[in-house]
């Protein structure tokens, strides 16, 4: 499998540090700045919320370290989006999202990479890229990286560990 | 050839992650397994009939009755061996049982 280059995942000036209390406003925060730069559709948020209501997509991280908080992966159909991307967004907040291999549960969640991907059928696999950064970065440098609340220093730190 | 139907609700991320992971570890186990990544809302009853395992993320109401085995493989997606192993195993199970090939 061929892998995104870091470049191309991350954008700094698409890296949010949000105060919003819960997802819907959230992802009308992101979707509002995504949408003006073109990187996204106008159905988007609509369907992106819809997703997320059928099927949920809150990480619990508790399985990989007790200590790191939980996060979620919002994503939406690739016709909906324009590009390939990660949109990091740093909850100061905990959001309350449904654990996605458990929809029925609850989970607090303080960290949302949400997925642009216009190409499924492509070879990238994001999701994998994501899951493999927080199970193999070390636990010390994770925990200090989600309490950062600066938009270059949560960007500097995706695009050097990232592999 | 096995043929599993994994599914998510985008049919973009998850889905194909468990594709990609099913079919390199049963090509490991040595199995001719070919996996295809759909979203829930587009599986019919005529699809599932043209599989042998269906492996959603999480437990799965598609408004119909399934007559193949159901495998939640959202423990998968997390890539760490020791939650995709049993998933892994589940599946394998299920091929010997029913003499898949």
């Amino acid at each position: 499998m061929s892998l995104l280059e870091k470049k191309e995942l991350f954008v700094v000036k698409d890296t949010f540090v949000s105060d919003q209390k819960n997802k819907e406003d959230v992802f009308k925060e992101v979707f509002s700045k995504l949408s003006a730069e073109g990187l996204v559709k106008p159905e988007f948020l609509e369907n992106l919320l819809l997703r997320e209501k059928n099927f949920p997509t809150g990480i619990d991280l508790s399985v990989v370290d007790p200590d790191l908080p939980n996060v979620a992966i919002p994503h939406t159909e690739g016709k909906f989006v324009n590009v390939c991307q990660v949109i990091p967004i740093k909850c100061k907040n905990p959001i309350t999202f449904y654990n996605m291999i458990e929809p029925q549960k609850k989970i607090e969640v303080s960290f949302l990479f949400m997925i642009l991907n216009n190409d499924p059928e492509g070879q990238s696999n994001i999701l994998a890229q994501i899951m493999d950064f927080l199970t193999t970065t070390s636990k010390n440098s994770l925990k200090a990286f989600f309490k950062a609340d600066e938009d270059i220093v949560i960007f500097n730190f995706l695009n050097n560990n990232f592999s | 050839m096995i043929k599993i139907l994994a599914a998510c609700g985008a049919g973009v991320n998850s889905s194909h992650q468990i594709k990609d992971a099913i079919e390199t570890e049963f090509k490991n186990r040595g199995y001719n397994v070919k996996a295809d990544a759909v979203m829930v809302k587009d599986i019919t009853e005529d699809m599932v009939t043209h599989y042998d395992i269906f492996t959603p993320i999480a437990k799965t109401d598609l408004g119909f009755t399934l007559e193949i085995p159901v495998i939640d493989a959202g423990p998968i997606l997390y890539r760490i061996p020791a939650m995709a192993q049993p998933v892994y195993d589940k599946i394998e199970a299920i091929i010997k049982e029913k003499g898949l090939k």
